[in-house]
């Protein structure tokens, strides 16, 4: 579960507020799709649920640990994977793996057959041996994504999970994210793609200018625009800067 | 027709692409005073510390080291070195100090620059890119040689030249920087557009940066022997030797045609000298249109070859191999074994801190080696026995005893070695630094902090501390130290060095250097040179109580030798023991509280 009390985050000494006065709550057994335009808040949101930016105030709980309080206990809880593939570049694809399972205490026993099972399933049997830098961006896509997937931890927090893969690797990943949930733990992920959300998500939540706008299930978007439309003419009219949220948001 | 119109030169598009080159590209600062940085304003203590601040600093250290340069030219013409003589030493350094660096730089500006495969799709032909990015290089590489010209203004000073005589040397000296240059560039483009090793990035960066190191250390060691004897006024003369003619002048005129005019333009009369900058001016011209010609051939089709190049594809590794490939380790060696491989194979990295350190024991074995041949060749021409000289220093060896105010010297003398190593403490503070964007990915991951530091003061103390101190265990033990006291200049050797490295690499931690877009960028310009000098600080900072200690007992007698050896060690111990604390503790938990 993820439990986000009154955060904010500002910059500049104030002048610049990325997040604001955020207050929102994620089950276990759930997924959650963030949404959101571009300079929303989502990434500078997900980065202080994986403990990368330090809230301005408020409080964030991950599986009941504040991570304030407890970052390391917190971080064990979660594995997030950032808008940016292009990490640790000069590490072979192993030997990545092996370092963010050392990380995260992943045991000898359950590494191996994990490591070759997310190497077949992702198609990167055959690339394992290369350095990351020689990847394309969806193969480093790709083996962000394995390493977040290898420790299982209860919580995933994806930043634009599904830029640069294929169509296998984007199915492959919403499976992984299904069953996740299903297994009674947490998914979060942001995404442009409202055609993704529409279909994985459980309930979405939606940002503009640093402030949710709107939380609940599709369905109940509907029921709240009374429309049939796409999910995308929905949140075209709500982070329009006509819409009624988006005035009261500045 | 488009094709054609896009090979042409113009002036128009060489403003734009300048522009766009000087403010939107990142690129090497060959001044090392900041002049490269971008205006952006940047957070925490690089951020901070401010471009205006770096650039006094730097600009400071330049007019010291300029200084310095015009003191000795001063001295060379006290002692009756011509003007020539002198501004022929400053030319030959100027293309050994191009050679050396400039070919290395100049493909990083020309070819390893991201925004180039950009460049390509543009309507712009490649002599215009390559004159743009040439000026702008050319523009900052001047700026550094003319480090250099102080040695001929000083001799011009002492020997009352006329103004006219400056104005002269200072307009060859500019014509020969931009000469030798521009012959560079003319080898750079055919070699990058037909080399397989400039292909790979990787590897040119290794070798080219090998040879750099290797060719460094060796002047180094050179410069050790031809400053013995007449000192200036030989390699001076030396200098003159290699513009008067046989392969020497042929090579020089090659790679710096202006050169070969420098005695009409700093010894004629007014119309002669005219004529030889007139004919040093034509020479820069030639140059210039060969190059051209050049660039239009093969610039384009160089930088479309690096596209793409690289991509080496490993070994399919599964089952068995895979498991032991993959088997735990603790956050320490995990954190280790990441930050070797980087240090490894990033080639800026290898070559400046993995070779150079390892090649800094070899640059003091063959001092030592040749040190010790020419004493012992002096002694047999005296008519002395090597192996007598040898005896005689183990007789006064021995009597390094714990109440012999020769130990404390010997324990100064390893401090004035150690505070000698703080060039290399550069080496902890960019630990951290070395990690650039790839920290704030590890600080997403539930990352033990403590291990992450440890495991950056491990790697430079193998590399530069350890082989040093196999050196100081060698000589100690032939020289016959006794083993007391033997042991006990090594305890001061390793309690200098690991409170400098640990210092050094605290600092490093709080002040880290996180957003470079290039390796090269980090570890070399202002802020490096900055860094370098300031392991001399940390290194007196260390080191300044037990060398007080020590002096207390040896100098001033104020304190017996038993006492002032045990203090200095004592206050090594307990700096290392609050620098661990310290380290471990403030240091890591800033690490685990930074954000971009």
């Amino acid at each position: 579960m993820i439990r986000i009390d009154h955060v904010s985050k500002s910059y500049d000494g104030g002048a610049t507020c990325a997040v604001r006065d955020l207050t929102l709550e994620i089950k276990s057994g759930e997924i959650f799709g963030l949404l959101g335009p571009n300079g929303a808040g989502k990434s500078t949101l997900l980065n202080m649920l994986a403990g990368v930016l330090a809230p301005t105030s408020g409080e964030i709980e991950l599986d009941g640990v504040d991570i304030a309080a407890d970052p390391l206990a917190a971080k064990r809880n979660l594995c997030y994977v950032s808008d940016s593939p292009d990490h640790l570049l000069r590490l072979k694809g192993h030997e990545f793996l092996r370092f963010i399972a050392d990380v995260y205490e992943v045991p000898d026993a359950a590494r191996g057959p994990r490591i070759a099972e997310l190497a077949r399933e992702y198609g990167m049997e055959g690339e394992l041996d290369n350095q990351i830098q020689s990847y394309s961006h969806g193969m480093r896509q790709k083996m962000m994504i394995m390493g977040a997937l290898l420790p299982d931890p209860a919580i995933w927090i994806l930043d634009e999970p599904m830029t640069g893969l294929d169509p296998k690797a984007s199915w492959l990943l919403k499976q992984s994210m299904r069953r996740h949930a299903d297994a009674g733990k947490t998914v979060l992920f942001s995404t442009h793609v409202l055609d993704v959300a529409e279909k994985v998500v459980d309930r979405v939540g939606v940002i503009a200018h640093g402030e949710l706008l709107f939380v609940g299930t599709v369905d109940e978007m509907r029921e709240h625009f009374k429309s049939n439309g796409s999910l995308e003419e929905m949140f075209l009219e709500l982070t329009s800067e006509n819409s009624p949220f988006a005035e009261e948001a500045k | 027709m488009a094709r054609s119109a896009a090979q042409g030169f113009s002036w128009r598009q060489l403003r734009v692409m300048l522009r766009v080159i000087m403010r939107g590209e990142q690129h090497l600062d060959s001044t090392g005073m900041g002049l490269g940085d971008d205006d952006a304003p940047r957070k925490g203590f690089w951020g901070g510390l401010g471009s205006g601040v770096r650039k006094v600093a730097m600009g400071f250290l330049f007019l010291l080291l300029a200084a310095v340069f015009f003191m000795m030219g001063y001295l060379m013409g006290e002692v009756g070195v011509t003007p020539y003589v002198a501004f022929s030493l400053c030319v030959v350094c100027l293309v050994g100090l191009t050679v050396l660096t400039g070919l290395y730089q100049a493909v990083n500006i020309l070819y390893f620059v991201r925004d180039l495969g950009y460049y390509l799709t543009l309507p712009v032909s490649a002599t215009t890119v390559m004159w743009a990015k040439l000026v702008h290089f050319l523009g900052m590489s001047l700026l550094g040689d003319l480090i250099i010209l102080p040695v001929g203004l000083g001799c011009l000073l002492a020997v009352g030249a006329a103004p006219g005589t400056w104005v002269a040397m200072t307009l060859a000296f500019l014509l020969s920087a931009v000469a030798v240059n521009l012959a560079l560039v003319i080898i750079c483009v055919p070699l990058m557009r037909f080399s397989r090793l400039a292909h790979d990035k990787d590897r040119f960066s290794r070798v080219f940066g090998a040879l750099i190191v290797v060719f460094a250390l060796a002047v180094g060691v050179g410069s050790q022997f031809a400053l013995q004897g007449d000192g200036l006024a030989s390699l001076a003369s030396g200098s003159e030797q290699l513009l008067s003619g046989g392969v020497p002048a042929v090579v020089m005129g090659v790679l710096c045609p202006p050169s070969l005019l420098a005695r009409t333009v700093v010894e004629g009369d007014v119309l002669v000298v005219v004529g030889g900058l007139l004919g040093m001016l034509a020479c820069v011209a030639v140059y210039a249109v060969v190059l051209s010609a050049v660039a239009r051939r093969w610039y384009f089709e160089g930088v479309q070859a690096l596209q793409g190049a690289g991509g080496k594809r490993g070994r399919r590794v599964e089952g068995t191999e895979l498991a032991q490939a993959t088997r735990t380790r603790g956050a320490f060696a995990a954190n280790l074994s990441r930050d070797w491989k980087t240090l490894v194979r990033v080639p800026v990295f290898f070559n400046q801190f993995v070779l150079s350190s390892l090649l800094m024991p070899l640059y003091f074995v063959v001092i030592m080696v040749a040190s010790g041949f020419v004493g012992f060749s002096q002694a047999s021409e005296a008519g002395i026995e090597p192996m007598d000289l040898l005896e005689m220093a183990r007789s006064l060896t021995a009597l390094l005893t714990f109440d012999s105010p020769a130990l404390a010297w010997c324990a100064v003398g390893v401090l004035v070695f150690g505070l000698f190593l703080g060039f290399s403490a550069y080496s902890f503070t960019m630990g951290v630094s070395r990690d650039g964007e790839d920290f704030f990915f590890m600080r997403g991951l539930p990352m033990d902090w403590g291990a992450y530091l440890a495991s950056k003061f491990v790697v430079p103390f193998a590399l530069s501390t350890v082989p040093m101190l196999v050196l100081i265990v060698a000589a100690l033990v032939v020289l016959g130290v006794p083993a007391a006291a033997g042991l006990y200049l090594v305890g001061i050797y390793l309690g200098a060095t690991v409170a400098l490295g640990l210092l050094s690499l605290g600092l490093g931690a709080l002040f880290p250097r996180l957003t470079w877009d290039n390796e090269a960028q980090l570890v070399k310009g202002g802020g490096a040179t900055l860094m370098v000098f300031a392991g001399l600080l940390v290194g007196a900072a260390v080191m300044a109580l037990p060398a007080l200690a020590l002096l207390a007992g040896a100098l001033w007698e104020v304190l017996a030798v038993p006492v002032a050896l045990g203090l200095a060690l004592a206050v090594f111990v307990a700096e290392c023991a609050a620098l661990v604390w310290w380290v471990l503790g403030p240091c890591a938990r800033s690490l685990s509280r930074r954000e971009r």
